[in-house]
């Protein structure tokens, strides 16, 4: 019992995110978008952050470059560390300076993530010009390398985004993401806005460039084929929290938060198609009145008494695998070998 | 024949054969295609030229301005082709040179108000909360006095001259802008684009100049042309009412001042000149109306 697993080194950690809690107040209501997220990433990984809609991926997100929506959102309080430097402590000054430099972002949707009465290969030398101390010719010389590096041919530089199909526009983002050569890229659900096989060529793109430049990287989806496909590690969000987080092999093949659970279960089964898919019971909670407690017990199907009287503790089990549930309070590593949930 | 196969098979000559339409070009097709727009656009730019080429149409000192009065109250004949007024000037040349200051005035009073009205708006616009509810309820004060009042009160205050007058219609002017900046502004803030811009490091004064303002050019172009005939039609009101354009300075609205006790008996004297506020009038709001929907074809 007294196996004391020691947590991951800090150091060498591209991004660490502290006890984070984000809360978007007006006059009506608080909506409770993040309560606590705790998020590690180590140079050059990839973490991907799933959960879904509303469970406060994107605000986590927006925080690391100190972004949430002014006046509503409001930070109370935790640290986000960028190598080691408090984002929420930074001057505008320092803000404008990190921000497309060190951390660089890939929208959602491509369609309205690029300013259409821009070419694209001005928006791409925007970031340039804001970045490196360049003169106009060379940066837009360096937009095209871009274009080109991202599979669009540089004579389209010109062109407005309007002349370009959606696959192509998400494209443009990335350039405009990799410009300076992040070294933390958040990408947040960049392939949602896009079909199947675009969806692909974009993921592979990105994971062919991540790895080229050594980037850390934030993959935010709800899409957990792509989780498979390009993190290192996974952590999964729930109602502003991070419920269980583990390496690929952690979540995908030894899951242990019976959300995480539901969620590998209401995925289809190729082989089994006549079955009836199984979704997670009930819906995702109200953000602006949250269950006391564990704030998945209404729909957990292993709910216990202390589950609606007090918030679970993260919890290792492993080195690299963590949890928050209650299932877990007195249980360590050898024990869950038996134990299969 | 084989550089013509090259030119075609090269990824250039590829990309050159399949280059659309610039969004300008665009724009100016969906204009072309509204034949009123045009009427309008040529109506404007006629008087444009008209009021440039002033000098070269009739003598400002000698026709315009010096009394004649053995040749007063001609009714329009080969010679003067409107006529001349009560003080035997010619009215056509009244009227042309008169154009110069309408426009002048008209132009610059809008470029005022768009350049204070729009900073103002832009910044209530993009930054919201406090900084809004300040500058905007100044606007609102600005707002609840009809323009010509207010213009009237700045010109009664400090005097008529071209200046004052100017920025009096400018200040009349400037909370309208205010205001169509400030929805502009705040309906593109909220798009993505924005958000991607903060993103990448962009300045709030690059921000504001680079993707906010310029995405709502349109709207603001098309009330541009609309204000200046407004503000035309101001500058006419307040020289009719003797508060404007000096006598004997040439201006469409105290012709129509000095001319409407002749009115009876020799009616041209001030239809030239109404006409001339008229079709000034008209064509910019032919225009823009133009604009409005060659800028977005949905609206249609």
């Amino acid at each position: 019992m007294n196996m004391e697993i020691k947590k991951p080194n800090e150091q060498e950690n591209t991004l660490e995110i502290k006890n984070l809690v984000i809360h978007y107040i007006s006059d009506e209501e608080v909506v409770k978008a993040v309560n606590g997220v705790n998020i590690i990433i180590k140079a050059g990984k990839t973490l991907g952050l799933v959960g879904e809609t509303g469970a406060g991926k994107t605000t986590t997100a927006l925080s690391i470059l100190n972004l949430v929506p002014e006046p509503q959102g409001k930070i109370l309080s935790g640290e986000v560390l960028l190598e080691g430097r408090s984002v929420l402590a930074m001057s505008d000054l320092e803000l404008e300076a990190i921000r497309g430099d060190k951390v660089a972002m890939i929208f959602q949707d491509p369609m309205t993530s690029l300013n259409p009465v821009h070419t694209v290969g001005d928006q791409i030398a925007e970031s340039i010009e804001i970045h490196r101390k360049v003169s106009r010719q060379e940066a837009l010389k360096q937009a095209k390398e871009m274009l080109e590096l991202v599979g669009i041919p540089s004579e389209r530089s010109n062109e407005y985004p309007f002349q370009f199909s959606g696959g192509m526009k998400q494209r443009v983002v990335i350039a405009i993401a990799l410009t300076c050569n992040p070294t933390l890229l958040i990408a947040d659900e960049p392939t949602t806005a896009l079909d199947v096989t675009i969806q692909a060529q974009v993921l592979k793109l990105i994971n062919e460039l991540r790895q080229k430049y050594h980037m850390s990287m934030l993959m935010i989806t709800h899409d957990l084929g792509i989780v498979a496909e390009v993190c290192d590690e996974v952590s999964i969000a729930y109602a502003g929290r991070i419920i269980e987080h583990g390496t690929l092999e952690d979540i995908f093949d030894h899951m242990r938060h019976p959300y995480t659970k539901g969620l590998f279960d209401a995925l289809p089964d190729i082989g089994a198609r006549r079955s009836e898919l199984k979704p997670v019971k009930g819906l995702m909670p109200d953000p602006t009145n949250l269950p006391p407690g564990c704030p998945f017990h209404p729909r957990c199907d292993y709910v216990m008494e202390v589950c609606s009287q007090s918030v679970p503790e993260n919890k290792w089990l492993s080195e690299t695998h963590c949890v928050e549930c209650h299932l877990y309070k007195d249980s360590n590593e050898s024990m869950l070998k038996e134990v299969l949930l | 024949m084989d550089e013509t196969i090259a030119k075609y098979t090269t990824r250039k000559g590829f990309f050159k054969q399949y280059k659309k339409k610039s969004r300008l070009e665009e724009i100016w097709n969906r204009f072309l295609r509204n034949k009123l727009a045009v009427v309008g656009l040529v109506i404007f730019v006629f008087i444009i030229l008209v009021a440039i080429l002033a000098p070269l149409i009739a003598n400002y000192d000698t026709e315009a301005i010096r009394v004649n009065v053995p040749n007063r109250l001609h009714s329009p004949s080969a010679a003067h082709i409107f006529g001349t007024d009560e003080l035997g000037r010619d009215i056509m040349a009244r009227i042309v040179h008169g154009a110069r200051i309408s426009l002048v005035v008209g132009c610059a009073a809008i470029a005022f108000a768009l350049f204070v009205g729009g900073a103002l708006g832009a910044i209530a616009g993009y930054s919201g909360g406090k900084i809004d509810d300040v500058i905007m309820r100044c606007m609102d004060v600005f707002l609840c006095l009809p323009d010509v009042l207010l213009a009237l009160a700045i010109v009664a205050a400090f005097g008529t001259n071209l200046v004052n007058l100017t920025i009096a219609i400018g200040l009349a002017f400037t909370p309208k802008f205010s205001r169509l900046v400030r929805s502009a502004v705040m309906t593109v803030r909220g798009i993505e684009y924005v958000e991607a811009a903060r993103a990448i490091g962009a300045t709030n004064t690059r921000i504001i100049a680079n993707h906010v303002l310029i995405n709502c050019f349109g709207p603001i172009m098309v009330q541009v042309t609309l204000y200046v005939a407004n503000a035309i039609l101001t500058i006419s009101a307040l020289s009719f009412i003797g508060l404007g354009i000096q006598a004997p300075i040439p201006e469409w609205g105290n012709m129509l001042a000095s001319g409407r006790v002749y009115m009876r008996d020799y009616a041209y004297i001030v239809i030239a000149p109404g006409m001339a506020i008229f079709m000034t009038i008209l064509s910019l709001n032919l225009l823009g109306d133009g604009l409005r929907d060659a800028l977005d074809p949905r609206l249609k």
